[in-house]
């Protein structure tokens, strides 16, 4: 059996070979003819159904904006980027499933991962076992690349991390405990991975740069619960100085108008990490004043004229406002041009993950208008990581102040330390 | 996982205690809107409508465009449920009742078909940003204060107002010639038509309330939820609980059953956060077990 | 040996198609054929042995993917535990393979013997509270199950018998096999004494009793077998995707089960399988062509069911006069 096996293959590439050379002799320029008729394949999965569509949608839009910029460009070598997408619903056992369709059916040569954090770890798992170069552009979770369990040679992630946001968050949440003397905290959180990991590292930040801190009540809603009544009657009943919140999207905006008709938000400060996205800010009828929140895409921040050239480029192409996603995915695809570039179009794994590693960019979204992919643990940084006070008009959001990233790395070195990572 | 300190502190305080009472009672009222229409449904025509989260989401998107040009929350309400409603016609007539008296299979199929059908289409229409009608300018009122508790005036409104609906839909059922007619061809539907009594047109009548309820629970909900195609979904699981555990057909027993399992969430929230879902499938079980017709309804599964 | 006479057209069909499945997998190179026949394996016997309870039966289970998510997490769990892997070394795969059908049938067992009692709707719901019943534990039991990111950092694969399952030949050979074997054991169940008194039970349950059929028992039996079955199904499925979740324990999870039955037909004995390959290929095919799945799977599956009024096999046996109506 495996002689005959061997026979065919021997035979097949011997038929490539004679064909290779046959085309060399005819053309000369072998290159040039994959280059001129060949797209670049790019498999994204992302959650394009149910009630986060909103998201895939300007995951998409987002990434619309690096691949018209290259394609118009003439593309790399002449070759131009296709992305086919793929909705996953949601399920990572779907996401795993379809990035393997992408690569065997579609052909696709490189993995740009859009999905939540769930599906994500799913979808790290086919990157190692069929060997593509992928980037996550979208998951939070700190333990994706920080545990090198989690780690995988040609896999590197295009995305906020959640550790980051914590020491940010931690130290802008500390500085406005101590003006105004909150002691007691609450914490609303969905009852998932993100929202229990993003809370416990909140949390710890907050406390290391404020002891006097605790926690007094935290309250769980189930991801996509139509109601939190519940819950806001909870954490009126535990009377606490401030509340920090998780929740996002869709839930974030019931759970703001719910709790606006008990007047939560007059009675104790609160922290809404999730708030500064557009699609939210906008879907609010009557935003709260003074509620903290993180600026997670916002169109003047840094105010550069780069940035407003992409919210302009990025309308052009798109019915919904940009969320934090999009930035992530345009991210997330300038890192894979700015690499296929450096290779040629060659979209071997390793290559492409020598030219990743350490790999620096220009880009609207850094904080000195330039972000990295770190060598050692294959994650972005020098993001913009801000936060800022909702106001009731448009922006909505105001005395927006930024992280400073030489606070982030240290702590971040200290959290890896202790969760045994280095 | 189970914190009694914390349950017995908290109605140990009036405050907390009727916080948790009424949010319990907020959540359980509007649930049992959208299980009575499920429960109606099922007791008269015999039939497990699973679209039935739909027509919720369906009045909501309806009651929110309403609201864009009239500003007015009762009169969007209104279409939510009139929209909702002739939509549940709709259904009833072109497909639902093309698989009356078959396979239970063959209808849960057909919902699942429309439910697909009816998520996309609200994505093509309204798109998929979340959407928030936002409270109405004559609730945005500071809450009521009783007993050092909260309770937001438009809460206590829709309180009121689901419970009034409710006894309108059962004065309905049994009160009315609408109501002995539709109840009699359940019984027996070729005796009625014998009568000369248009029977399908009762039963399209009959499913278009049912699904009223669910799309005037949606629109009356709109304010303070979010809206997104696909949110029908969560509500759905909820109502079957509620309609099981109240048994099947009686509205009465969803009412009891709704407040219950407003009650376990809203208690559960304080003392056991963690396992309110657990909790609530397990009590439909216990319910199943002991006595599968339903806590309200007289009568043996067997 | 009349046993084997009686069942002897079935047996060589089984070796028949295990020796083409083992083709596909040597002579094709492209991974394709592999990947989709391994997924079609998994919810094929989730499907198929959902059949078995509402199709032979007639027993509706919402919640069958209950014991699918079962398996996996029970095999998945198996092979992460460091102390289970050195106990058994080599032998380890297999152990774990076993010992989770084993698991899933101690807890089908429990749960059927509450369930089968009821009747029709009743069941249905029960089931169904059950299954969300373990999917609440799965999400909310963290420290073991990973929550709802499920089984993270993939599974233990070591080698036995020279069989090395991270090879994707090696896996998608021994998936193959257990797959032909599961279907074969169903196979041979309708056919026998217990299939025809599932089917006197499922047309007329008083006339089975009246017959001397022990209902109760004949019923659970057949569950447990079904769960057992769609176990196996889940344990390809952590096989394949190295990891297991929640979403697999999840209602829809069974829903979905049921629409491939439907799709295919539910008085063809193979017909669950060609509906798991048509829904598979309804939606993938649609991903390919419009950005607007949820519409046009809601349509076909529409046209099929009010159109058809039956499984696609079914209708075509119908119309080609094989099967009389």
């Amino acid at each position: 059996m495996k002689n005959f096996k061997n026979k065919i293959k021997r035979r097949s590439f011997m038929k490539v070979a004679s064909l290779g050379m046959a085309t060399t002799a005819l053309t000369g320029f072998p290159n040039i003819l994959k280059a001129a008729n060949k797209p670049i394949k790019v498999g994204v999965t992302t959650i394009l159904s149910g009630r986060v569509a909103i998201l895939g949608q300007t995951v998409l839009s987002g990434m619309k904006v690096a691949v018209d910029e290259i394609n118009n460009a003439g593309g790399i070598d002449g070759r131009k980027i296709e992305v086919i997408s793929r909705d996953s619903k949601a399920k990572p056992d779907e996401a795993a499933r379809l990035t393997r369709e992408l690569v065997n059916n579609e052909g696709c040569e490189v993995l740009l991962n859009c999905e939540a954090s769930g599906a994500t770890f799913a979808v790290n798992e086919v990157a190692r076992d069929i060997k593509k170069f992928c980037i996550h552009c979208i998951s939070e979770t700190s333990s994706l690349t920080a545990d090198p369990k989690n780690r995988v040679p040609w896999v590197f992630r295009a995305a906020r991390q959640g550790i980051h946001d914590a020491v940010g968050g931690g130290i802008f949440a500390s500085e406005i405990a101590k003006k105004n003397n909150l002691k007691k905290f609450a914490t609303a959180a969905p009852d998932y991975a993100y929202g229990r990991a993003n809370t416990a590292e909140f949390m710890e930040y907050l406390k290391l740069f404020s002891p006097d801190i605790n926690v007094t009540t935290q309250t769980w809603p189930k991801i996509f619960q139509p109601d939190y009544t519940e819950n806001i009657t909870a954490l009126l009943n535990a009377k606490p100085d401030a509340l920090y919140t998780c929740l996002w999207g869709g839930d974030l905006v019931a759970f703001i108008d719910q709790a606006s008709l008990y007047g939560l938000f007059d009675q104790f400060q609160s922290f809404a990490v999730n708030l500064g996205d557009l699609p939210i800010l906008t879907a609010i009828k009557k935003i709260p004043k003074d509620v903290y929140g993180g600026a997670r895409y916002h169109k003047d921040i840094p105010d550069t004229q780069a940035n407003e050239d992409w919210y302009n480029k990025y309308m052009a192409g798109s019915d919904v406002l940009p969320t934090n996603w999009s930035w992530e995915a345009d991210t997330g695809m300038r890192f894979l041009i700015d690499a296929l570039k450096k290779t040629g179009g060659d979209t071997d794994p390793m290559k492409l993950a020598k030219a990743t590693a350490g790999n620096k960019i220009k880009s609207p979204f850094g904080v000195d208008g330039t972000m990295t992919i770190r060598g050692e643990d294959h994650t972005l940084v020098n993001y913009v990581i801000a936060y800022g006070r909702t106001i009731t008009k448009d922006p909505y959001l105001a005395n927006i102040q930024q992280s400073n990233w030489k606070d982030i790395y240290v702590h971040e070195k200290d959290w890896k330390k202790r969760k045994k990572y280095i | 996982m189970f914190d009694f300190d914390a349950l017995i502190n908290c109605f140990g305080m009036a405050s907390c205690a009727v916080n948790q009472l009424t949010s319990g009672l907020i959540i359980g009222m509007l649930l049992f809107l959208v299980a009575s229409g499920l429960t109606l449904i099922f007791g008269v025509l015999n039939v497990i409508n699973f679209a039935h989260g739909t027509f919720y989401m369906v009045g909501a998107y309806f009651a929110f465009s309403t609201y864009l040009f009239t500003e007015s929350y009762l009169l969007s309400a209104f279409v939510g449920a009139l929209g909702a409603g002739i939509f549940g016609i709709f259904f009833e007539r072109v497909l639902i009742s093309k698989v009356y008296g078959q396979d239970i299979l063959m209808q849960l199929l057909v919902c699942y078909a429309f439910i697909l059908i009816t998520d996309d289409l609200v994505k093509l229409i309204w798109g998929t940003d979340y959407i928030a009608m936002g409270i109405p300018d004559e609730f945005r009122l500071a809450p009521f204060r009783i007993f050092g508790g909260y309770v937001p005036p438009l809460y206590a409104f829709l309180i009121i107002l689901s419970l009034v609906i409710g006894i309108l839909t059962i004065l309905l059922i049994s009160k009315t010639r609408f109501g002995s007619i539709v109840r009699a061809a359940a019984e027996n539907s070729p005796m009625v038509s014998a009568l000369g009594i248009r029977v399908p047109l009762y039963f399209a009548l009959l499913f278009g309330l049912g699904c009223a309820l669910a799309g005037i629970a949606g629109a009356l909900a709109a304010p303070v939820r979010s809206l997104t195609p696909g949110m029908g979904f969560g509500i759905l699981i909820e109502s079957f609980i509620v309609t099981v555990i109240g048994g099947m057909g009686s509205i009465p027993g969803a009412l009891i059953a709704a407040i219950i399992l407003g009650l376990t969430r809203s208690i559960g929230s304080v003392g056991f956060p963690l396992f309110v879902d657990g909790l609530m499938f397990l009590i439909m079980a216990i319910v199943l077990i002991f006595k599968p017709t339903g806590l309200f309804v007289k009568g043996s599964s067997k | 040996m009349s046993g084997f006479t009686l069942f002897k057209k079935d047996i060589s069909i089984a070796l028949f198609s295990v020796i083409i499945l083992i083709l596909i997998g040597f002579f094709v190179e492209h991974p394709w054929p592999k990947d989709f026949l391994i997924s079609i394996f998994s919810f094929g016997l989730l499907a198929m042995s959902l059949n078995m309870l509402i199709g032979f039966a007639g027993m509706v289970s919402f919640g069958h993917a209950a014991f699918f998510a079962l398996g996996g997490y029970a095999f998945g769990l198996l092979l992460q535990s460091e102390s289970f892997l050195t106990n058994f070394g080599a032998l380890s795969i297999i152990v774990a393979f076993f010992v989770s059908i084993f698991i899933t049938g101690i807890y089908s067992a429990v749960i059927g013997a509450i369930c089968v009692r009821l009747n029709e709707i009743y069941f249905a719901f029960l089931t169904l509270a059950f299954q969300m019943f373990l999917y609440s534990v799965i999400v909310s039991w963290v420290s073991l199950t990973g929550g709802d990111q499920g089984l993270m950092g993939g599974i233990a694969r070591p080698v036995f018998l020279g069989i090395d399952l991270s090879n994707s030949l090696h896996r998608y050979t021994f998936c193959s096999v257990i797959f032909v074997i599961c279907i074969l054991l169903l196979r041979i169940l309708n056919k026998s004494n217990f299939g025809y008194s599932l089917r006197l039970i499922r047309d007329n349950q008083e006339r089975a009793e009246f017959l001397g059929i022990r209902v109760f028992r004949v019923k659970l039996i057949c569950f447990i077998i079904a769960s057992m079955v769609a176990s196996v199904g889940g344990i390809i499925m952590t096989l394949f995707t190295s990891g297991a979740y929640p979403e697999w324990a999840f209602w829809t999870q069974s829903g979905e089960a049921i629409f491939m039955i439907m799709l295919g037909g539910i008085s063809i004995f193979l017909g669950p399988l060609v509906g798991t390959v048509l829904l598979r290929l309804i939606n993938d095919v649609v991903q390919m062509y419009s950005s607007h799945t949820e519409l046009v799977t809601g349509i076909i599956i529409m046209i099929v069911v009010l159109g058809l009024r039956k499984g696609l096999v079914e209708y075509l046996l119908e119309k080609t006069g094989i099967l009389k109506k």
